[in-house]
Parts: structure tokens; C-alpha cells; sequence
């Protein structure tokens, strides 16, 4: 499922690095948020690897308001529209 | 018919509460938890509108001091150095695989709050209260809070599965949010103001702490049990109340 995505990136100017997003995409075995190989250690997202707006779950847990966008567009996906959050694009998360 | 939600409380609720990246269990759980704190995230807010309203019309300095002192009492190392590095040791080592990451966000907040008592340290140096913040040592107002529930330490201690902190999380942290939405929308007392942008993002994050925990891995009774007795804990009228820290009035203060 790559067909349509669309490249999100993170503004680090906006970015508090609280690691939410980076927790979220590796719990669901995405791992496309990558600490930067630089001595900040930002967090970059692999757009070889993200499936948004396919999957948005980080989108659902980063506190920091315009600190993740679309590259294209340049909207602001936190706090995250409603378009972005419909019951499709949830990680089924059940009992094992 | 339920009371509807303060509006500072229902901004909270579409843009950060609502939105969830995950479905199952640990979502319903979630969100019949939400039920039970809203009565107190809309009593907390109504307080701290009215206290940043009062406190906008005070001269003098006296009450942005009484703020950062009992910031620093909440944040400062006895709290967030001390106590707070504690809160690790609720993983035991057994269930460290599972629990990586949040040991990874906990050790996180951790590190924010010791920011967080610098920034109320700022307060009291720049607003010349202090010369050294070597005097807050010896402070009682700036070294102990009465608040049962404030960082879950009480509740921890009494709760000690790994998962019950998420309940401190979202409960407790939403709570400072609000109270911090509160007081940037009443003062205008620029100390105040940076001290409270400074740390809004990062207090929003420990709600989101709580939120992946509650979503991600309260996903069984077993798991949802702990957690529960918790927010039972925070949820009594005597354990968590709103810290002057983010706008509440002491009971007959100014």
C-alpha cells in the first residue's frame, strides 16, 4: 500500500523532539522516523517508508503544534485535521 | 443530558483527546476514562480562568513569586530529580522488553521537568526575588507540595504496575494543560508568559504519554485493572487538586 502516498516532514523549528512520533511508528513496525545522523539528534521521516495519509497514527499522538507538515502543500498535520483521523486509518490494536 | 464541556476544555478534547491513531480495547478504555475526568478538567479549568483574571488585575510582584515557588515545588529537583527518576523503577526488569519505550518517554519527562524547575528558578532569579538559586534550598514553599496525586508519586507507590503512571499521564497532565491555556489567555505579564510557553508543549506531551499508554497497551483486564485503580486514586476529591503552579488560588489568598 505505497501507491498514493503523500511526503510529510517534520519542522523543527516547531519540533519539541519528545520522541512521540518516533514511539508510535516504531510500535506499529513502520520505523520510518529515524533519528537524523547529526549531533542534535532531530528525528527525520523516510518517505520511503511513510504511509501517510494511508496511516497517520503519529499524527494522533505528537503534542506539538505545526511540527509535522505536508512537504507539498505545507499544511500543518498537528493537531491533526479531521480528515486525517477517520476510523479507516486506525491500527487495529487488539488483545493478543 | 450531560453539562457541556468549558470551552477551553472542549478545544482540548477535538484537538488532542479525540483523535486517536489506534482502535481496540485500550481506545474504549480510554475514552471511558475521559468520562470520568471531564467533571474535574471543567471545574479545574472554570478556577484557573478565574484565577488568571484575578491575578491580571494585581499589581507587584508578589503573586507571580507565589507561582514560581510552587512551580518549583512541583518541578524542581526534589520532585523531578528525586522523586521523580523513581518512576523507572516500575518496570521490573522481566518486562523491560515490552516496556522499552515507555521507560524511554518516562526517563523524557523526566528531563523536561527538571527544565521545567528552571524555569520557575528563572521566574524567582529575573524577577529578583532570588540572587542565587541556592536560597530555594533551605525554602519550604519551594521545596514541598501537598498535592496527593501531583506526578502519580503518592498513587505510584500504592500502584505499582508499570502500566498505572499512564493513569498520572493523562489525568493529571491534562489538567496543567488546561491550566496553562487558562492562564496564557488571562496574563500578560511577560515572566509569566514565558514560563508557561516554554514548558505548554512539552506538559502536552506527558498527556500524550498517558493517551499511547491507555491506547496502545491497556489492552486487557489484566492490563486495564491497575491503571483503573489508579484514576480511582486521582479521582477522589482529596488527591488532586490545581497546583497556583497553573492557576489555581490558595483557598482566601489574594
Amino acid at each position: 500500500m505505497t501507491a498514493a502516498t503523500i511526503p510529510i516532514r517534520i519542522d523543527h523549528e516547531a519540533c519539541t523532539e519528545c520522541r512521540m512520533c518516533y514511539v508510535v511508528c516504531r510500535e506499529i513496525d513502520l520505523n520510518a522516523v529515524y533519528v537524523a545522523p547529526e549531533p542534535l539528534h532531530r528525528f527525520e521521516i523516510d518517505p520511503g517508508r511513510c504511509q501517510y495519509p494511508g496511516c497517520t497514527a503519529c499524527l494522533m499522538y505528537c503534542p506539538a503544534p505545526d511540527s509535522i507538515i505536508e512537504v507539498g502543500s505545507g499544511r500543518s498535520l498537528v493537531p491533526p485535521p479531521p480528515d486525517v483521523w477517520t476510523p479507516d486509518r486506525r491500527v487495529a490494536r487488539e488483545t493478543a | 443530558m450531560p453539562r457541556p464541556n468549558h470551552p477551553l476544555v472542549q478545544q482540548f478534547l477535538d484537538a488532542w483527546v479525540t483523535p486517536t491513531g489506534f482502535s481496540g480495547p485500550g481506545v474504549e478504555f480510554r475514552m471511558r476514562m475521559t468520562a470520568r475526568c471531564l467533571p474535574i478538567w471543567n471545574g479545574a479549568t472554570a478556577r484557573a480562568v478565574k484565577g488568571g483574571e484575578a491575578d491580571r488585575g494585581l499589581t507587584g510582584d508578589n503573586w507571580k513569586m507565589e507561582r514560581a515557588l510552587a512551580g518549583y515545588a512541583l518541578e524542581g529537583p526534589q520532585m523531578s530529580i528525586k522523586q521523580m527518576s523513581t518512576q523507572l523503577l516500575s518496570v521490573p526488569m522481566d518486562q523491560q522488553a515490552r516496556y522499552i519505550d515507555l521507560q524511554r518517554m518516562r526517563a523524557r519527562q523526566i528531563w523536561d521537568e527538571v527544565k521545567h524547575g528552571q524555569l520557575n528558578a528563572d521566574v524567582l532569579l529575573r524577577g529578583g526575588r532570588i540572587k542565587k538559586e541556592d536560597e530555594l534550598m533551605a525554602s519550604v514553599e519551594a521545596n514541598a507540595q501537598d498535592n496527593l496525586a501531583y506526578f502519580g508519586l503518592t498513587s505510584m507507590f500504592a500502584h505499582l504496575h508499570p502500566l498505572a503512571r499512564a493513569a498520572q499521564n493523562y489525568f493529571v497532565e491534562a489538567i496543567a494543560c488546561l491550566g496553562i491555556t487558562a492562564t496564557l489567555g488571562a496574563v500578560d505579564d511577560p515572566l509569566i508568559r514565558h514560563q508557561m510557553r516554554s514548558q505548554q508543549a512539552e506538559e502536552l506531551m506527558h498527556f500524550m504519554e498517558g493517551k499511547f499508554q491507555l491506547d496502545a497497551y491497556c489492552l486487557t483486564p489484566e492490563e486495564q485493572r491497575p491503571v483503573e485503580d489508579a484514576f480511582d486514586f486521582l479521582l477522589k476529591p482529596w488527591a488532586t487538586k490545581m497546583n497556583p503552579a497553573f492557576g489555581a488560588r490558595r483557598e482566601g489568598g489574594a
